[in-house]
């Protein structure tokens, strides 16, 4: 009995710094991640995509003439189609200029990775926007679909895209 | 996807270059190099293009009309062993954690996020081209929101050193695939250093490409050409036996980055070449 005991508090120190910095990781990667995004208006991706067509996601989250993400749409991306003459639009973007982004990004990559969207999706390459970033284009609310990002996953698709796996493909 | 046939490399003019130092700016505002309050402690500071001044002062026949200055862009060399097909620098065969490689392009990378600050590739430099990031850079009041976003800053305790800006490279890929150029061969780009050059001292090419300006067998042949410390080049044609014996037993560098000058004292000074 005392034997046990006394391997259980041997152990314990080991338990509790696991768990310890398995809590400081898990918050670093929620940071990195920027897991608490914030989503000022409600966005319904699922009626936009049926309802009204707007299929590709493209329509919204575009590339500039460079190649490069021009990321999540701005409030004037959004006027393009609702007309910011009527009354009921008028109250729902009462308060966000055209210029305003009133929503943050979840997926967000860590300063020391170079990610370009077009190289993997344009490229000869066929990547769909549902392996990073869930099944977006189906859901209803704001809410975070997929988890993190881990370099793993990166790699797993690099591997089946037939891209290199080197590591200043992403890093600089 | 088409295999990659470029091999980059620079050439660098010294009789055009004033010793001006745009290229060292050019390169510590594009690659986000810290700045420190004492940047003049040489083993400490933090710079990927160095711009060494050489004087033949000390020469006894070099009396007060002939003494000469020159300024020497030293950045990464970019070595590739002796056999360039199957590339050996020596920084990247000590890499414990494989922090440091070597590129289909022949560019040798240096991943700070994997490097664990050992400091075996610092030693391992021919060149002293490799820096080690003794402190977090801290930057004064807004400076920060005037880095490069392309390139990521550094983390305390890490080496860094030149790629030849990859970041560019990379961007220029995505501007031609935006374009549906899917050739990753007929992408080009220029440095941040040979873009600033004001008397285009600085050369930027493909090593393979006949059309480049910095062709290698071109630059090889040219009588002015002379690499940084690396004599060997010298018995290459003044006596190949001897040159094949001394490859067979050693691997020099043989870096991609070549120099041009017609005075014979700097030559001297460049290559470490002795007559005797």
């Amino acid at each position: 009995m005392k034997g046990t005991r006394s391997f259980l508090l041997f152990f314990l120190p080991f338990v509790i710094f696991a768990y310890i910095s398995f809590i400081v990781f898990q918050q670093a990667c929620d940071y990195a991640m920027n897991v608490q995004a914030k989503k000022l208006l409600p966005f319904n991706h699922r009626t936009h995509t049926t309802t009204y067509g707007a299929s590709d996601c493209e329509i919204c989250h575009s590339y500039d003439s460079n190649g490069r993400f021009n990321g999540i749409p701005t409030v004037a991306v959004c006027k393009q189609c609702h007309d910011p003459n009527k009354a009921n639009t008028q109250v729902f973007f009462a308060g966000f200029g055209d210029n305003d982004k009133p929503w943050e990004s979840f997926a967000q990559q860590p300063d020391l990775v170079y990610f370009s969207h077009i190289a993997v999706m344009k490229n000869e390459k066929k990547a769909q926007c549902i392996s990073c970033h869930g099944d977006k284009g189906n859901s209803t609310t704001t809410a975070k679909i997929k988890g993190k990002m881990a370099m793993g996953t990166c790699m797993d698709c690099h591997t089946a895209l037939k891209i290199s796996n080197a590591c200043t493909v992403c890093h600089d | 996807m088409a295999k990659m046939t470029r091999r980059w490399g620079m050439v660098i003019d010294l009789d055009k270059c004033t010793g001006c130092g745009a290229c060292n700016i050019a390169c510590a505002q594009e690659n986000n190099l810290p700045i420190f309050k004492d940047d003049s402690d040489v083993p400490k500071r933090v710079t990927f293009l160095d711009l060494i001044e050489v004087t033949n002062d000390k020469d006894p026949k070099a009396q007060y009309p002939d003494v000469k200055v020159a300024y020497i862009p030293k950045m990464c060399q970019q070595c590739s062993g002796n056999d360039p097909n199957n590339p050996h620098p020596p920084c990247v065969s000590v890499c414990p954690v494989v922090a440091t490689d070597v590129g289909e392009d022949g560019v040798v990378s240096q991943i700070w996020s994997r490097c664990i600050g050992c400091r075996y590739c610092q030693v391992a430099c021919p060149y002293e081209a490799r820096v080690f990031h003794w402190w977090k850079p801290r930057y004064e009041g807004s400076f920060k929101e005037s880095l490069n976003p392309d390139v990521s800053i550094a983390s305390r305790g890490t080496m860094v050193k030149c790629t030849f800006c990859s970041h560019i490279w990379k961007r220029e890929r995505d501007k031609a695939i935006a374009q549906g150029i899917t050739d990753i061969n007929a992408v080009t780009y220029t440095p941040a250093c040979a873009s600033a050059c004001p008397t285009n001292a600085i050369l930027f090419g493909d090593l393979n490409d006949p059309s480049s300006p910095v062709y290698e067998p071109k630059i090889q042949k040219d009588p002015r050409a002379v690499r940084l410390v690396h004599s060997i080049d010298e018995l290459r044609t003044k006596d190949p036996s001897e040159y094949e014996k001394r490859t067979k037993i050693k691997e020099y560098p043989n870096p991609k980055v070549y120099y041009l000058t017609s005075q014979q004292w700097l030559r001297d000074k460049i290559s470490g070449f002795k007559n005797s």
